[in-house]
C-alpha cells in the first residue's frame, strides 16, 4: 500500500495540499450544507441573544439601547441565586437518581436468565415515549383529585387527605425529578450495559476463585471497566438536565410561585411572556457561562478517552 | 450493544462451591430479583396506567378508590381522539415535518459525516467539536433569537421553520453515526475506484453510499423521532394550523378547565406508537449509534 488516506498529520497535510482542485471543491460541497445550517440555526441566534444582554431590547417596542452591564447586574442581584439553586436541585436529582437505577438495572440485565432479552427491550419504553407524554402521564398520576398515587396512598391509609403534589414546592420538585428519572434511566441502562459487556468474563472468574465477593468484584473488576462510560453518561445527563425544558414547562410550569423554575423555563418566560429580550439575554449569558464549563470538561474527557482508545 | 448475549460469569466457580460461597450466591440471587422487581414496578406501572386509563369508561376513571383493574373496556376515548379535527391536523403536521426532517437530515449529515471520516483538512477537529457541542447550547435561549429571525424572513408558522430547526439539531448525532459507518469502509476501496478513474462525486454516490445504506436508514429514523418528539420549537415557531402533536395536545387538553384524562391518555398512546415502531424496526442500529455518538465524542 503506497498511499494511506488516514494516519499522521504529516500525510494529512500533504494530502490537502497535493489534492486536485475537484477534490477540494467536493470537500467544500460536503461540508457546506451542514455548516450553513449550524451557523444559521445555532451560532447566529446564540451570539445574537448574548448580545441582547447588553441592550435594553423588548418585543413590545422597536430598537435597542445600549445599557452595558445593567441587565446582568440586575439578574445577579435578584433571581440568579434562587434560580441557580432550583436548577441545581433538578439537575443533580434528575442525574443521580436515574444513574443509580440505570446502573442497578444494567447489572441485573447483564446476567443471563430467561426473559432478559425481552426485558432489555421493554425497559426502553419510558425512554422512547415523547417527553410531552411523559409529562402528561405523571401529571395524571400526581393529580390532586383523581390521581392514582393519592388513591393508593389513601386506600392503604398512608395519608389522611389527598396531597396536591404539584402545588407544593417540595413535592413538586420531587415530582419533577421522579418524572425525569422515569424517562432517563433506560438510556443510562443501555449505555452502561454496553460498557459492562466489555468486561472480560475471565477476570470475574479469576476474582471469584480468589474468593472475592460480589461487592468486592464490582469495585475491583467491573467499575474500572465502566468508569469511563459512567463518567461521560453522568456528565452528559448533567448538561442536558441543566437545560431541560419540556417536563418542567408542562408538569409544573415553574410553579408553585416560580419555585421550580430553572434557567430554561425562566429564559422562555422572560422572552415570550414578558417580551424582555435584554433580560432574557442576561439570564442566557450567565447560563451559558455555567454550561460552557461543563461542556469544556466533557470535550476534555472525551478527548482523553479517545486517546486512550487509540493507544 | 443489546444484541450481544452476556456470558454467565460464574461458570467456573460453580464446579466446587464452598458452602459459604453457595449461601452468598443464593443471597445475591435474591438481591437480583428484588432489584429487578422494584425497578420493573417503577418502569412499567406508569405504562400500565397509561394504557388502562385510556381504556376505562369515564365514570370508573374518576372513582375512589382508583380502579386498578377495570371491569369493562371501552374504546370510546380513542373514538374521541380520532374524531377531533384539530388533532387530525396536528397529526398530519407531525408526519409532514418529521418525514421531511428525516430526509433532509440524512442528506446533510451523510455529506458531512463522509468529509469527517475520509478527508483530513485544516480545522477538521475544531469543526467536529463545534458540531458535537452544538447539541449542548440551551435551546430555550436559541429560540428567543430564532423566533425573531424567522419572523423577519416571514417563516413563522411554516413547516420550513420547524424542518430547518429540527434538521440542525439532529446533525450532531446523525453526523457521528454516519461517520462511524464510513469509518468502517476500507480506504483501499476508495483508492481502487480512484485509480480506475472515478471522480470523488462518483465514488461517493455510487460506491460508498450503497454500502452505508443501513446507516442512512438508522440516521433517518433517529431524525424522524427527533422531529416527532420535539415540543419547545413546535410550540413557539408554529401557530395552531402548523403545530405538531406534542404542543397540539397541550393546547387541546391542558388549557381546558378540567382535563379529560382518559382522552389525553388515549392521545398520548397514539403519539407514542409511531416512535416505538420506528425504534423496533432498527433497534440494533439505533442503540449502536446512540452509544457511538454520545460516548466516543
Amino acid at each position: 500500500m503506497t498511499t494511506s488516506r488516514v494516519a499522521t498529520p504529516d500525510a494529512a497535510a500533504r494530502r490537502t495540499r497535493g489534492a486536485p482542485l475537484s477534490e477540494r471543491t467536493f470537500l467544500a460541497f460536503l461540508l457546506l450544507p451542514g455548516i450553513v445550517l449550524l451557523c444559521a440555526i445555532v451560532l447566529y441566534p446564540l451570539i445574537r441573544s448574548l448580545i441582547s444582554a447588553f441592550f435594553d431590547e423588548n418585543l413590545l417596542y422597536p430598537g435597542m439601547t445600549f445599557v452595558g452591564l445593567q441587565n446582568i447586574i440586575g439578574v445577579l442581584t435578584t433571581e440568579f441565586g434562587p434560580l441557580l439553586t432550583q436548577t441545581l436541585i433538578f439537575t443533580v436529582g434528575a442525574t443521580v437518581a436515574p444513574f443509580i437505577l440505570g446502573l442497578a438495572l444494567a447489572l441485573v440485565l447483564n446476567q443471563t436468565f430467561p426473559g432478559q432479552r425481552f426485558l432489555r427491550g421493554a425497559f426502553l419504553i419510558p425512554w422512547l415515549i415523547p417527553g410531552v407524554v411523559v409529562s402528561f402521564l405523571w401529571m395524571w398520576i400526581f393529580d390532586a383529585n383523581y390521581g392514582v398515587l393519592n388513591g393508593i396512598l389513601l386506600s392503604v391509609g398512608a395519608i389522611d387527605s389527598p396531597i396536591a403534589w404539584l402545588f407544593q414546592t417540595d413535592t413538586a420538585r420531587v415530582a419533577l425529578i421522579v418524572a425525569k428519572t422515569w424517562n432517563t434511566f433506560p438510556w443510562i441502562m443501555v449505555m452502561l450495559l454496553a460498557a459492562l459487556q466489555t468486561v472480560p468474563a475471565e477476570l470475574h472468574e479469576a476474582a471469584a476463585m480468589d474468593g472475592a465477593g460480589t461487592v468486592r468484584r464490582f469495585f475491583t473488576v467491573t467499575w474500572p471497566h465502566i468508569r469511563g462510560v459512567a463518567g461521560l453518561v453522568v456528565l452528559l445527563e448533567f448538561i442536558w438536565n441543566f437545560q431541560h425544558f419540556d417536563t418542567i414547562f408542562v408538569l409544573t410550569g415553574g410553579g408553585p410561585a416560580g419555585t421550580t423554575n430553572t434557567f430554561a423555563t425562566e429564559v422562555y418566560d422572560t422572552a415570550f411572556k414578558g417580551y424582555d429580550l435584554g433580560h432574557a439575554g442576561a439570564l442566557g449569558i450567565l447560563w451559558m457561562a455555567l454550561l460552557t464549563v461543563l461542556v469544556v470538561v466533557y470535550v476534555w474527557l472525551s478527548e482523553r478517552g479517545e486517546k486512550g482508545a487509540h493507544r | 450493544m443489546t444484541t450481544i448475549t452476556a456470558t454467565p460469569i460464574t461458570v467456573l466457580a460453580e464446579e466446587t462451591p464452598p458452602p459459604a460461597a453457595r449461601r452468598r450466591r443464593r443471597r445475591i440471587r435474591w438481591g437480583t430479583w428484588i432489584t429487578l422487581a422494584v425497578i420493573s414496578l417503577f418502569g412499567f406501572a406508569p405504562v400500565y396506567w397509561l394504557l388502562v386509563t385510556s381504556l376505562t369508561p369515564s365514570d370508573q376513571v374518576f372513582a375512589f378508590p382508583p380502579t386498578l383493574f377495570p371491569k369493562e373496556v371501552t374504546f370510546a376515548h380513542y373514538a374521541t381522539v380520532f374524531g377531533n379535527e384539530a388533532i387530525f391536523v396536528y397529526f398530519r403536521n407531525s408526519v409532514i415535518v418529521s418525514v421531511i426532517t428525516a430526509v433532509l437530515s440524512v442528506i446533510v449529515s451523510m455529506y458531512m459525516g463522509y468529509a469527517f471520516s475520509k478527508y483530513r483538512f485544516a480545522g477538521r477537529k475544531s469543526l467536529m467539536y463545534f458540531v458535537l457541542s452544538s447539541q449542548m447550547f440551551p435551546q430555550a435561549l436559541l429560540l428567543v433569537t430564532l423566533y425573531l429571525v424567522f419572523a423577519q424572513f416571514g417563516l413563522l408558522n411554516t413547516y420550513l421553520a420547524l424542518i430547518l430547526s429540527f434538521t440542525t439539531f439532529t446533525l450532531p448525532l446523525c453526523v457521528w453515526m454516519l461517520k462511524g459507518f464510513f469509518d468502517a469502509l476500507p480506504d483501499d476501496l476508495i483508492e481502487a475506484a480512484r485509480i480506475d478513474g472515478a471522480g470523488p462525486w462518483r465514488i461517493f454516490h455510487s460506491i460508498v453510499l450503497p454500502l452505508a445504506a443501513p446507516g442512512l436508514v438508522a440516521a433517518g429514523l433517529f431524525a424522524f423521532v427527533r422531529g416527532w418528539n420535539d415540543f419547545i420549537f413546535a410550540l413557539t415557531l408554529a401557530g395552531p394550523d402548523r403545530q405538531t402533536l406534542p404542543p397540539g395536545l397541550v393546547n387541546t387538553f391542558i388549557s381546558e378547565a378540567s382535563t379529560s384524562w382518559p382522552a389525553l391518555m388515549a392521545a398520548s398512546l397514539v403519539v407514542s406508537v409511531p416512535v416505538c415502531i420506528a425504534f423496533i424496526l432498527l433497534q440494533r442500529f439505533l442503540v449502536g449509534g446512540i452509544t457511538a455518538g454520545a460516548v466516543k465524542g
